[in-house]
């Protein structure tokens, strides 16, 4: 997950799904798991650009996340959990 | 008759106000303090170490609440309330919340290799008032005592499991440690509200390594949060 949180933030904050699943390097089903585990936690966002096609973007709990990211994988190993 | 300010904090319960204080504080910082990263990973390991420090907090609070009525209210006057009233409720919230958190404590380092599931949950939700309502109910608190003995030797066991299958063998080793005096010292806890004048010489030792137990974890997870 923090992998395809990445990609956006590395695409400058916003990329269409096809490009998104391709630099994902998963198979379809397993990005659609991620993808919707994502946008259910409210971590990424759909938006429509001014052609109207849909574009992913990061929500401020994603950039969060990303910023936290390091913070939770220490305390996950610190405590063992 | 007692002044106010006295029957609100009886002097005689002094050291027992500063003990549970603190460790309810700990215990609250420590659930606080993983707030956010909950929230924005929904890690379960993370949600079970929070919900284990919330119980450690609601046990504490009712054992200072068990002995602050003990210490206030003649119960030999009150027997009928305080058996099935108050105290009673008290002391069932009390085992409830205690077995609760070690159950917590235990599932966030297990509940990968125990293949998660709600299931898991409403057991330990069981064991648990099995444990309380025993402990409440009947005279005595030898099957209360035996029912706890059976919960801190299994959950000792398990976390020795889980330091064998640990990756990092000296942070491991060194978890194993803090949680397993964590345990035996609150099993010492649980015995001082089941039978009260049993460790009162050791009282003070116990009460001054329990905060120190839960300070130092404390401090780990401020530690690591980068407080």
């Amino acid at each position: 997950m923090r992998d395809i949180l990445n990609i956006i933030h590395g695409n400058r904050n916003m990329i269409k799904p096809t490009p998104l699943l391709r630099k994902s390097g998963l198979s379809s089903n397993r990005f659609k798991e991620y993808y919707f585990a994502l946008l259910e936690r409210g971590l990424i966002k759909e938006i429509k650009d001014a052609q109207e096609n849909k574009q992913i973007i990061l929500s401020e709990k994603g950039f969060r996340f990303l910023e936290k990211y390091k913070t939770m994988i220490n305390f996950i190993e610190e405590f063992e959990l | 008759m007692r002044p106010p300010i006295e029957f609100l904090f009886p002097p005689e319960l002094g050291a027992e106000l500063m003990y549970s204080l603190v460790i309810i504080i700990c215990s609250l910082m420590i659930y606080y303090s993983t707030k956010e990263m909950y929230e924005l990973s929904s890690y379960k390991g993370i949600k079970y170490f929070r919900m284990a420090f919330l119980f450690f907090a609601i046990a504490y609070f009712f054992r200072y609440f068990i002995f602050f009525f003990l210490a206030v209210f003649d119960i030999d006057n009150f027997l009928w309330l305080s058996q099935w009233g108050i105290l009673g409720l008290s002391r069932v919230i009390f085992l409830y919340s205690s077995s609760m958190a070690i159950f917590y404590l235990i599932y966030s380092v297990m509940w990968k290799k125990w293949n998660h599931s709600k299931i898991k949950t409403y057991a330990f939700n069981f064991l648990a008032l099995i444990i309380a309502l025993t402990g409440s109910m009947l005279e005595g608190p030898e099957v209360s005592l035996f029912l706890n003995i059976i919960l801190f030797v299994s959950s000792s066991f398990v976390l020795f499991i889980a330091y064998q299958n640990s990756k990092n063998k000296q942070k491991g080793k060194n978890l194993l440690i803090i949680y397993l005096l964590l345990f035996i010292f609150f099993f010492l806890n649980i015995i001082n509200v089941l039978i009260p004048e049993f460790l009162q010489l050791y009282k003070i030792g116990i009460y001054l390594i329990s905060i120190s137990l839960f300070m130092t974890i404390l401090y780990k997870v401020l530690k690591k949060m980068g407080n």
